[in-house]
């Protein structure tokens, strides 16, 4: 199976330059995730003297992994409402007309949807040193967190890619914005897990989410104890795989069906 | 790429039907050729089946019987093949509005596994050609609907097809755009392009295509060379309007050597005097100078042709909607 890295990477440059000139998804992306991180930081620092709450350097530094991640499921997302808008505009159609493997479509898209992501996440991390965060992890740390981040990313575009192509609307894909939010909710991604309720607890270790934000926060504090950076990367390198397999899938079932 | 058999038809459609849920069958036994180095224009109203049928020779569309080959190729079965061999602008001009022309002419060249520098080289070129060199770097959502046609005519030959699907490729255009697409349809048949266009417009047809094929509902009613179409219909009428219907006996009379004379239609204009000929325009000169020898003096001689709209009007029964006027020739 011969990959078309050319096609690839014109389609992934496409997608990236398109989420940079449409406001619509732009600001899900960079902004939605550090007005949340400002709201949650600043109202509920005192959250860190409660018993249980791991020592890490500052609250900020603990929810950071969250914001990455919620930006990382934001990425894929957006990617999946930028595939139903291409379909609904006939675009995806002159993608189709061309001599291209129909799997080059769908990596395209995610290559967008990586890029996206590393992007995101090194402007993350940037945005919250002045305001006192800091990565013991070093640059080790930092890589491993932009990789997490990435594959995550694509892991929840597959997912989105999927429906995309499934349905084909847009408005059915923008619907799903707040599903997001419970999957991340259902995560450590700002509560250690020790602190979560009991049922969310119970449900947080079923979420590919929780190893992948504990591992950052892992990799960002440089302390293993905090999370496992071998389980975040196969739990976001498994979903990466499984969804990617399943939008492929449902292209070729689009296809089939019309 | 093996070279294309110069025998085999561009486009080959057999027994082709196209089923959607609900039953509509919007390709109804469609079967057709189109010859390389033709252009054929398929002409037909809103719903005839026009897209679909662009769709399915594209292989966007799979047929739900029959088949359909492009350049030598089976559409469902060697779909990359006919990929390779065709270009399209589909009626939609699918392009996004926020891509500059040009970039979207490198990423089509990507598809088309040029390597970055000639996909560069290719899209400059093709701007060229198609008139957009200046607003090629700005993004596609302020161009004007002249302007996307002809990038998005630009962007299906970006690698040089030898099969050309254009689906109304005009529709919205003014006449100064309308016409200077044509002129680049024609110059790409020229340098040998096989071209399939859709088109609603009589006129574009008959300007246009080598062969016109006329769909409604979903079935072929008729195909030819514009002229012979239009000779199916009938003789050019030569109609002369008398001065005094008293006249209008004598101008009968006179006119009888040029062709056939129709009957005074009862509850007609008495004063007009019909005579189907095949000599068109050509017979006004003699009709005058009979008219005049017997001293009926006429108020005005013109003559028309039948058009593809007649033509249409025969074989489906209606008229296709804001169809030119009959052409016709005063004196
Ligand atoms: N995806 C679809 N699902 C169901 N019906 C369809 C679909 N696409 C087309 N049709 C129907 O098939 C028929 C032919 O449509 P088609 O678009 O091919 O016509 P057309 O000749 O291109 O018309 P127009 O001049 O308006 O573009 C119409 O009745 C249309 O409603
Ligand atoms: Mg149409």
């Amino acid at each position: 199976m011969s990959l078309e890295p050319r096609v690839i990477a014109a389609l992934g440059r496409r997608a990236l330059s398109v989420q940079f000139r449409r406001a619509q998804l732009l600001m899900p992306t960079f902004v939605l995730p550090l007005m949340l991180l400002a709201v949650i930081a600043s109202g509920t620092s005192s959250a860190q003297d409660l018993e249980g709450f791991p020592a890490v350097g500052s609250y900020l530094s603990f929810v950071l992994p969250g914001t990455i991640i919620q930006g990382a499921l934001l990425a894929g997302l957006t990617s999946g409402i930028a595939l139903a808008s291409d379909i609904e505009s006939g675009f995806f159609d002159r993608l189709l007309a061309a001599p291209v493997r129909r799997v080059s479509l769908v990596l395209g898209r995610l290559a967008g949807t990586l890029g996206l992501s590393v992007l995101q996440t090194a402007f993350f991390l940037l945005v919250a040193l002045p305001f006192g965060a800091r990565y013991p992890g070093g640059v080790a740390g930092l890589a491993g967190t932009v990789v997490l981040a990435a594959v995550t990313a694509v892991g929840i575009g597959g997912i989105a890619a999927a429906i995309a192509l499934r349905t084909g609307s847009l408005s059915l894909m923008q619907s799903i914005f707040p599903f997001v939010f419970v999957l991340l909710f259902t995560a450590p991604a700002f509560f250690p897990r020790e602190l979560l309720t009991p049922v969310l607890a119970d449900l947080a270790v079923f979420n590919p989410l929780t190893y992948v934000v504990e591992a950052s926060r892992g990799l960002l504090a440089g302390d293993a104890e905090l999370g496992s950076p071998i389980a975040g990367l196969g739990a976001s390198l498994g979903l990466a795989i499984a969804t990617t397999a399943l939008a492929v899938f449902a292209l070729a079932e689009r296809l089939r069906t019309t | 790429m093996p070279p294309l058999d110069a025998a085999a038809p561009a486009v080959e459609v057999r027994g082709l039907v196209r089923e959607f849920k609900g039953g509509i069958r919007a390709v109804d036994g469609l079967d057709l050729e189109v010859r390389g180095g033709e252009i054929y224009g398929f002409l037909g109203p809103n719903g005839a089946g026009k897209t679909t049928l662009v769709r399915i020779l594209t292989t966007l569309l799979r047929p739900t019987s029959g088949s359909a080959r492009v350049a030598g190729y089976d559409v469902v079965t060697d779909a990359d093949r006919v990929r390779r061999s065709i270009g399209v602008a589909l009626q939609e001009a699918a392009i996004d509005p926020l891509m500059t022309g040009r970039e979207l002419l490198r990423m089509q060249g990507a598809l088309h596994a040029l390597r970055g520098s000639e996909a560069k080289r290719r899209a400059s070129e093709l701007l060229d050609r198609v008139g957009l060199t200046t607003a090629g770097d700005r993004r596609v959502g302020g161009y004007s609907g002249g302007m996307r046609r002809r990038l998005d005519l630009a962007l299906a030959l970006v690698h040089r097809p030898d099969v050309l699907f254009l689906d109304e490729p005009t529709t919205g255009l003014d006449p100064t755009s309308r016409a200077a697409l044509w002129r680049e349809v024609r110059s790409l048949n020229d340098e040998g392009t096989t071209v399939f266009l859709t088109t609603q417009y009589l006129e574009e047809a008959e300007q246009l295509a080598d062969r016109v094929g006329i769909i409604a509902g979903g079935r072929l009613e008729a195909e030819g060379t514009p002229d012979v179409l239009k000779a199916r219909v009938g003789e050019p009428m030569l109609i002369v309007t008398v001065d005094d219907p008293a006249d209008a006996d004598a101008a009968r009379e006179a006119l009888r050597e040029l062709g056939r004379v129709e009957p005074c239609a009862p509850g007609g204009t008495p004063e007009r005097v019909v005579v189907r000929t095949v000599r068109g325009k050509e017979a006004i000169p003699p009709a005058i100078r009979a008219l005049d020898e017997r001293g009926v003096a006429v108020a005005s001689v013109e003559v028309e042709s039948p058009t593809l709209d007649d033509v249409f009007a025969a074989v489906t029964g209606s008229r296709l909607e804001g169809a030119a006027e009959p052409e016709s020739a005063a004196a």
